[in-house]
């Protein structure tokens, strides 16, 4: 019970930092020496907050990523989720959201789903009721039954979403969750995040390398430079909420697109 | 006009040869020396069925033992060296190049250290398929895609965890392919030393009575061999695909199963 009052207290102190990395580098070992992959890295993310992280192809984005799930160790730096470091993965504070490829294929997406429960022995009607709601929430009600190859991408990357957000962590990391998919799907995806978002109040931090779906998502996008990863600018996107697909037609909008371009042409 | 389906068209062609396989002999354009028409083939079945059972079932019973040890052994086998890196790099490149020699030039050291009996023929046809098994399943355990485990650790799976509840599933589609390979190699490997060395089986009764010019009994035991490893085959498919849903592009797999089940099958390894 422990870990219910903890959570409790987490969303009772809003305004406060979730995620604080200060002074994050990384350098890879390779046959030639260390390659540098990130360079002092330092940013904090708010509670409640939408980030996300932008920069050109090989920047280290998704390591970073991966460093704020604990997936990978850093070199030098700290890692703070909620004023405790992060070392391993913790699914109680931090949900991880991949590309489509990490559906399990020979389970229903129920099961898929269900699949952070079980691992940790929950009770089945604990688990049956929460994956059924998660099911709900991301617009699936009927397909849980479906294998991810009978469904479509967007259902597939809908089903993932529910999985990151079955446990209920107060962070939910997104690698590119979109990129595989088509423009038009994509976008509708995008408009059903800040919908689950918004209900669910989570923090997130989005990773991509579209600057329209950057700017569409988020509260605040930071621009990453080319390798070694730097933090080079950071923006602060304006636009009222709920975002609608006609602001994308507005002079803001593309204001700040072209800002974080230029930025990024700049860097690479 | 509509093409028939490949389904008929396969049927047609299996009816085709069996016609042919009838009539030729009869016409007297072959010797029946080198091809006895099918009713005769099926005569002889009949006439001595109690030494073909016989036959079969000492053969059915050295391939399943020879399938235990290669299919069992070569999995377990397959997962270890696929699986960790440091036995990749010691034992792959050993296998890999065991599997190029012709096992068949032991089979006499085996009759030499297991005797003519039914222990020399499962233990040569359990090492002929073990090493096809086992580097099939090698290969397959690395095919895993490393987006399962790293999905399955942010969700907190231990390392027993990503073992039984990722690892483990992920495999089953290789494990089949192995399974069915495996068995069709296992009942070459106990036909073929049957014919060598032996006093029983039915590769025995192809070598008996190809000795004694007797080639009805010879294409008796040459057509209960093919029926074999056709049923084999037929067996594996159909619980692969009862086990196997999933299977990346399952749907397109699923179609192209039903429609080569539905016919008759490709023609067998043997």
């Amino acid at each position: 019970m422990q870990h219910v009052a903890h959570v409790t207290e987490l969303h009772s102190r809003p305004g406060e930092a979730a995620i604080e990395v200060a002074h994050l580098s990384h350098a890879y070992a390779s046959a030639d020496g260390d390659v540098p992959a990130l360079d002092d890295i330092s940013m904090t993310v708010g509670v409640g907050r939408f980030v996300v992280i932008v920069g050109p192809s090989g920047c280290g984005k998704t390591s970073l990523l991966m460093m704020l799930a604990g997936l990978r160790a850093q070199r030098e730096g700290t890692i703070l989720c909620y004023g405790r470091p992060i070392r391993d993965p913790d699914p109680q504070r931090v949900g991880v959201i991949f590309q489509e490829a990490s559906l399990f294929p020979w389970l229903t997406a129920l099961d898929n789903i269900e699949f952070p429960l079980s691992l940790r022995g929950a009770p089945r009607e604990d688990r049956r009721r929460r994956t059924a709601a998660m099911l709900t929430l991301v617009g699936l009600d009927g397909f849980g039954a479906r294998y991810p190859h009978e469904l479509s991408g967007g259902m597939k990357q809908r089903v993932s979403i529910a999985r990151g957000l079955v446990q209920d962590p107060p962070v939910l990391l997104m690698d590119e969750p979109f990129a595989a998919l088509d423009e038009q799907t994509r976008m509708t995806m995008g408009h059903e995040l800040l919908r689950i978002w918004s209900a669910t109040r989570k923090t997130v931090v989005f990773v991509t390398h579209s600057l329209t779906e950057a700017v569409y998502l988020a509260d605040e996008v930071l621009v990453m430079s080319a390798r070694p990863g730097r933090i080079i600018d950071r923006i602060e996107i304006t636009l009222p909420r709920p975002r609608t697909y006609e602001m994308m037609a507005t002079d803001v909008f593309g204001r700040l697109r072209d800002r974080i371009w230029q930025q990024i042409r700049k860097a690479s | 006009m509509r093409r028939p389906a490949p389904a008929t068209v396969r049927w047609g062609l299996l009816a085709a040869i069996l016609l042919l396989w009838e009539l030729v002999p009869a016409t007297g354009i072959v010797p029946e020396l080198f091809l006895p028409s099918l009713s005769k083939t099926l005569t002889v079945l009949v006439e001595d069925h109690q030494t073909y059972f016989a036959a079969l079932l000492v053969t059915l019973y050295e391939v399943a033992f020879a399938m235990l040890i290669a299919c069992g052994a070569g999995i377990v086998a397959g997962a270890l060296v696929g699986g960790l890196t440091l036995l990749r790099n010691l034992l792959l490149p050993v296998f890999s190049s065991l599997y190029a020699v012709p096992i068949v030039i032991l089979y006499p050291v085996f009759t030499a250290w297991f005797g003519v009996g039914s222990q020399s023929k499962i233990a040569f046809a359990g090492i002929y398929a073990f090493f096809p098994v086992m580097l099939s399943t090698a290969a397959g355990i690395r095919t895993i895609d490393p987006q399962f485990i790293l999905a399955a650790r942010s969700m907190g799976a231990t390392l027993p965890q990503q073992i039984t509840r990722v690892i483990i599933p992920a495999s089953v589609p290789t494990v089949f392919t192995g399974l069915r390979l495996g068995g069709a190699l296992t009942i070459i490997g106990v036909v073929v030393s049957e014919m060598l060395t032996s006093a029983a089986g039915i590769g025995y009764l192809v070598t008996l009575n190809r000795t004694i010019l007797d080639s009805p009994r010879v294409f008796a035991a040459i057509l209960m061999i093919l029926v074999l490893a056709v049923a084999y085959y037929m067996l594996a498919r159909a619980v692969e695909r009862r086990m196997v849903v999933w299977q990346s592009a399952g749907r397109q797999q699923r179609a192209a199963a039903r429609d080569s089940a539905a016919g008759v099958p490709a023609p067998a390894a043997a």
